[in-house]
């Protein structure tokens, strides 16, 4: 009876061995944080402006070119492209005029 | 315009997320929960869990994860507010000091996109590559965790599958697949996907399983080698990887349906499984090595472990030990044992963490009539409802009390024993007496060498197990083994004592203006010191600072004429610092005490009135004079201990304790009503006590766990729906409802106990001449179904809460508000039930009842019924009579002579009338969706007319009268408005057009608003000048205030609030302005018309440099003029506001 509840993992043995019901509830309210200093965030999440339906487009007819004229020339535009900014449809423009003229 | 404060006066409870890992360091076990908007820290110690941090987010938590990139020595944290801004935090840890970074942050709205029904989902890949969002039907938004780039670039993947129910991403994966269930006309199904980041789509996953359970509501990822997942369903447990699937339908899953699960083990061989009914489970994979040395899944089991509180989170700590985050009632912290106990469960609950949400009602009273409201909230569901009652305030449990009148002082002795105090000195006009305690016997006792003769003024226990008394005649040293007196100091004018203070190893004596200054020594006072000071000595204390061990250097002494507080240096008087505390009421107690590792000077006066101090102990010197009005009558300041922390008790008719949190000086009430003396207690049968006395009676009693509100749970067993208070026959009236479900109780497990509503001391059920229940022929079928919500009406008695009688109402019967009040001119008490009968062909309900009861010694009786044509969604009394709202109607009734109630006139123009309110002949009444509208009522007409309404669309939780103008309204989106009505407007257009004039959002959803307070008004302390007070209870179990301000003060407060946001930086990068920006689907506006009392009141925790950044050039009105605020201004300013809560 109650096997399964064997052998229940264990990250530091000694936790909750000096645990009592009625000491620790003065302790209960952790100190609320409060910042004020700035710091810099490394990074920012930005999310694609672009509608999906205008990115699927895009990839097919990309995937339509590419599939003519070789998967060689393929992953050298796509390298191009990942330094383009997003949306900015001049851009993407000129790309499907780069890939007309190849 | 609307001038108004809010602010939080208990904060959310309900658990809403939670996640354990190493977020404070490498090694640091840590369990992270989510309350609604704030993130608490904790580490698991051999204590048990020690917090760290309360973080306040400004959004509320939808996602919250941890992870561990690559190369990241500690977990990270995800979090995703509920108005789509993601950050990534992680936890510096330098000693005491916590910073959170925000690594990075960004909000990731999409401009269009429905946004799903079932919530926001977010799941972190294992490998983590990427986080996968699904915050819109049918697309699933990617944030590639790439590293060393400046931006993380979200993009949306759209899915065929409009309905995802719950989503996950497999482990052991080469590129991110997500495994998700998705419901169509068909059923639900499961499906996986690959994310691909280069083509920004998914590819088609390794496997799918078309219609598993039609009722399957979540997945667990199974980690590698094994991988796939378990899906679990209302009435089977499936495991599915692509090649091996098995299912099975334990009896036990059937119950209740299974909300939530936690890992045990790493490698998912067991986990946790939590329903609706609180039953938790072990479900265990067990595997079988095939022939080829792999390892497989072999079969799935299921074990019952027992009955714990509902859980929303299950998280495994460490040693059997886990964390159940509730929603719908407390949380827990239970330990899971391999034998079983005596009611036949494995789970041990080791510790309880209240949680008052959801609050679906509740009422201000005040019970003990000391002109401090309580609230009394319907809180929690189903098996964890319950009634908390809240004050603010410490209350005394009492334990022993003897009728002795005329006590003038009472000190505990420990007389030859090891641990606790075995008598007590008691101090009378012209006499002492000493009492023996013995186990919980108290009798009259000798103390050889003790003087009984005089009044006792100090009386202690000293060094070398020796007693100290001191008496208006003389000081006398009592040596305790052998017993006897072993000296006696007369003054040497043989003047008369006139006070005297001493610690373990020191005394000073005050004869007039002389002070004398003693060491003790074994079987001798030595003198050390005497001096004159300038004036009569009205108070003094010589308390060490640091040991209560140690000898102390400082002496504090209050004088009579020149009202001073003054600090000397001992053995030689050296005159440290003199204190002017102005006024002619002369000091009565002085007080020398350390809180939290900062030292204090508390003086109190003869007129209630408290100076504290901040005192350097090597110095004396005083500053940051501050002054608190406790009570009307001299304080007496004593301290004692409560679980090893200092705390101060001041006697008065109004006592209080005095505690530090935070670093901040909190003054609480308790719950008494007048306290001359006091002094701490531990004896073998009172430990950890307090003895208390007054002009009669000694009590001794324990004091509860110190905090600011103090809550009182009464468990119900049931789902609470509405409460109101009948002050004529001392009851409450709870609408409840449970299900029955027939006899759910588990082979091998003792049975639960009953719902409240089955241990009334009398019972009723409903007969109606009108109805016959049931709203339609189905009525006999449903009562054969499994589950029926049973509905009633419950008398509790108002000082012991036990229920008096039941009354269930008619089967398919909903009780949907309730009413205490007397009608027309009959002066009976009623409790007044608005129902509605609920069929499920019919969308709203087409008929209900409006019963009048009437409660009378033990008994409810039914005195009058009358039939409506829907729901009575809310009921209040107006001028005598009974106003209703009923389904899209506000009828009137009236009281007539023969105890009937009759429909005066009704008022048509809402969708749904929810909720109403009325003052004088106004009535406001909020619709389902179209905001709120005023009406008037024309007595001569017998009609009302529509004098105003808010045109906007607001989908409305609760609604409040604020004044005849002004209306307080909470929306469906956490929002709080305020509305004003132009009387003054040229137009009959602008007339019955309400304005906006106050939007915030306060980021919790208001289920009630009542009139009331919680503190106690003292006459003409309060110096703040706050107007109202309206209290809300939301569905995440806060508890706040909504008070109106004069303009000025507004203005003022604002200005404060602004600088204060730039000061304190947001976790998160979220500014404050759009986090209280007004927020609808439709809509978002700049807030307006209300001060964030949550974000003032941080401003006593910044550091005094922070807070001079804050005031510089900040200008205060000082009463005539304008000039600079100084720290202090401000701090006086925000400290009172603290006190209106």
């Amino acid at each position: 009876m109650g096997d399964f509840l064997k052998g229940l993992p264990s990250y530091n043995e000694s936790n909750f061995t000096r645990f009592h019901s009625d000491s620790s509830h003065r302790y209960n309210k952790p100190t609320v944080y409060i910042s004020t200093k700035d710091y810099p965030s490394e990074q920012v999440i930005t999310t694609e402006k672009t509608n999906i339906l205008l990115r699927y487009l895009h990839q097919q007819w990309d995937k339509k070119h590419v599939s003519q004229s070789g998967g060689k020339k393929r992953d050298s535009q796509r390298a191009n492209l990942s330094e383009l900014s997003e949306g900015s449809s001049s851009s993407k423009v000129a790309r499907v005029n780069s890939t007309d003229s190849s | 315009m609307a001038y108004n404060y809010v602010v939080t006066a208990h904060k959310p409870t309900s658990v809403t997320n939670g996640v354990t890992g190493n977020l404070t360091s490498p090694t640091d076990l840590n369990l992270i929960i989510a309350k609604n908007t704030r993130v608490e820290i904790y580490v698991v110690t051999p204590e048990g869990l020690r917090p760290i941090k309360e973080i306040m987010i400004y959004g509320r938590i939808a996602v919250l994860e941890l992870f561990r990139p690559p190369g990241e020595t500690k977990d990270l944290m995800f979090l995703l507010t509920h108005r789509y801004n993601a950050m990534i935090l992680e936890c510096q840890v330098d000693g005491e000091n916590i910073e959170i970074i925000t690594r990075a942050h960004g909000n990731v709205q999409d401009r269009i996109g429905r946004v799903s029904e079932t919530g926001i989902l977010g799941i972190i890949d294992p490998e983590c590559r990427v986080i996968g969002l699904r915050l819109y039907d049918g697309l699933f938004k990617v944030i590639p965790l790439e590293k060393d780039i400046r931006e993380l670039k979200a993009f949306s993947i759209r899915m065929e599958e409009l309905s995802v129910i719950d989503m996950a991403f497999l482990y052991g994966c080469q590129t991110p697949t997500v495994a998700l269930i998705h419901h169509d006309q068909s059923g639900r199904h499961v499906k996986t996907y690959e994310v691909s980041l280069r083509e920004k789509d998914f590819l088609k996953g390794p496997w799918k399983q078309d219609n598993v359970e039609t009722m399957a509501s979540m997945l667990i990822p199974i980690p590698a080698p094994f991988g796939g997942t378990v899906i679990i369903g209302q009435e089977s447990i499936t495991y599915h990887n692509g090649d091996n699937y098995i299912a099975i339908a334990p009896a036990q899953v059937k119950l209740s349906p299974i909300n939530c699960y936690g890992k045990v083990d790493a490698n998912g061989s067991r986990y946790l499984l939590g329903n609706m009914a609180g039953d938790l489970f072990m479900l265990i994979l067990e595997k079988e090595e095939k022939m080829d040395g792999t390892v497989v899944i072999k079969d799935l089991k299921v074990e019952t472990l027992g009955v714990t509180t509902i859980p929303e989170v299950i998280l495994y700590l460490d040693n059997g030990v886990v964390f159940l985050g509730s929603h719908l009632g407390d949380s827990q912290l239970v330990k899971l044992n391999s034998k079983r106990d005596s009611n036949g469960s494995y789970v041990q609950v080791m510790e309880t963490f209240v949680n008052l949400g959801p609050i679906v009602d509740m009422v201000v009273v005040d019970l003990e009539r000391q002109g401090q409201g309580q609230l009394v909230t319907c809180s929690g569901a189903f098996k964890e409802g319950s009634l908390r009652i809240i004050r603010n305030g410490i209350g005394i449990n009492e334990h022993a009390s003897i009728d002795l009148p005329g006590i003038k002082g009472i000190w505990p002795l420990c007389v030859n024993s090891e641990k606790f105090d075995n008598m007590m000195v008691m101090s009378f006009v012209g006499q002492s007496r000493v009492l023996q305690l013995s186990g919980e016997e108290v009798e009259e006792t000798e103390l050889p060498g003790f003087d009984g003769d005089n009044q006792t003024f100090v009386c202690n226990n000293v060094c070398f197990n020796q007693i100290v008394q001191i008496t208006q005649a003389s000081m006398r040293l009592i040596s305790c083994s052998p017993g006897g007196l072993a000296e006696e100091w007369f003054h040497p004018e043989g003047k008369k004592i006139s006070l005297a203070c001493c610690n373990n190893s020191q005394v000073v004596i005050a004869a007039g203006s002389q002070l004398f200054y003693f060491e003790i020594e074994s079987g001798k006072f030595a003198l050390k010191g005497q001096t004159t000071v300038a004036h009569e000595v009205a108070c003094l204390d010589i308390s060490p600072l640091q040991d209560s061990q140690q000898p102390s250097n400082l002496l504090a002494v209050g004088l009579w004429t020149d009202i001073s507080a003054r600090l000397f240096r001992l053995p030689n008087f050296e005159s440290l610092h003199v204190e002017m505390l102005g006024g002619e009421i002369i000091p009565r107690s002085i007080l020398l005490t350390t809180f939290e590792g900062i030292h204090y000077l508390l003086c109190a006066l003869g007129d209630g009135s408290l100076f504290y101090f901040l005192l350097d102990p090597t110095t004396g010197y005083l500053s940051e004079k501050k002054k608190v009005t406790l009570g009307t009558q001299p304080t007496m300041l004593k301290t004692f201990k409560s679980l090893s922390t200092t705390n101060v008790f001041a006697c008065s008719d109004r006592p209080t304790v005095i505690y530090s949190s935070n670093h901040k000086l909190v003054f609480s009430n308790v719950n008494l009503k007048e306290v001359n003396h006091m002094c701490p207690l531990n004896s073998d049968g009172y430990p950890d006590s307090l003895a208390l006395a007054n002009n009669t009676t000694l009590m001794i009693g324990t004091i509860d766990e110190i905090q600011k509100l103090h809550i009182r749970t009464i468990p119900l067993r049931e789902t609470p729906r509405r409460i109101a208070y009948q002050e004529q026959t001392q009851t409450f009236g709870v609408i409840t409802y449970r299900s029955d479900s027939g006899d759910r109780t588990l082979p091998g497990f003792d049975p639960q106990p009953p719902p409240a509503s089955l241990t009334a001391l009398n019972t009723s059920s409903a007969t109606s001449k009108l109805l016959s229940g049931g709203g339609g022929a189905s009525s006999a079928g449903d009562a054969l179904s499994d589950e029926q919500e049973v509905y009633s009406l419950n008398i509790l008695r108002q000082s012991t809460f036990e229920v008096l009688h039941s009354h269930t109402l008619l089967p398919n019967e909903s009780a949907t508000s309730l009413l205490s009040t007397t009608l027309g001119e009959d002066p009976t008490p009623y409790y007044i039930v608005g129902t509605a009968l609920i069929s499920t062909e019919e969308a709203e309900p087409k008929s209900g009842r409006i019963i009048v009861f009437h409660y009378n010694e033990g008994k409810l009786t039914m005195v009058a019924e009358k039939e409506i044509k829907g729901a009575a969604y809310s009921m209040v009394s107006f001028n005598g009579k009974l106003l209703a709202s009923v389904n899209s109607t506000v009828r009137l009734f009236e009281w007539t002579p023969d105890k009937e109630l009759r429909l005066e006139c009704s008022h048509f123009n809402n969708i749904l009338a929810l909720f109403l309110k009325s003052k004088g002949d106004f009535v406001l009444v909020a619709d389902l969706m179209k905001s709120i509208a005023l009406l008037g009522y024309k007595p001569l007409q017998d009609a009302f007319e529509e004098i105003a309404r808010d045109c906007n669309v607001k989908w409305m939780t609760a609604i409040e009268i604020l004044d005849d103008d002004n209306f307080l309204g909470a929306d469906n989106f956490h929002n709080l408005f305020v509305c004003q009505k132009d009387s003054a407007a040229t137009t009959d257009e602008e007339r019955s057009q309400m304005q906006e004039v106050g939007l915030y959002h306060l980021g919790e959803m208001v289920n009630v608003f009542r009139h009331g307070s919680l503190v106690m008004h003292h006459a003409g302390e309060n110096t703040t000048p706050v107007l109202g007070s309206v209290l809300y209870g939301t569905v995440n179990g806060a508890i706040g205030m909504v008070a109106q301000l004069p303009q000025d003060f507004f203005n003022f407060l604002l200005e404060v609030q602004n600088r204060l946001s730039k000061v304190i930086k947001s976790v998160g990068k979220i500014e404050h302005s759009f986090w209280r920006s007004f927020f609808t689907e439709q809509k978002r506006d700049t807030a307006l018309g209300f001060i964030d009392g949550d974000l003032l009141e941080s401003f006593l925790d910044l550091t005094r440099d922070k807070m001079q950044e804050v005031v510089q050039g900040l200008q205060i009105d000082d009463g005539e003029m304008k000039r600079d605020a100084t720290v202090d201004d401000l701090v006086k300013t925000i400290e009172e506001l603290t006190r209106i809560h």
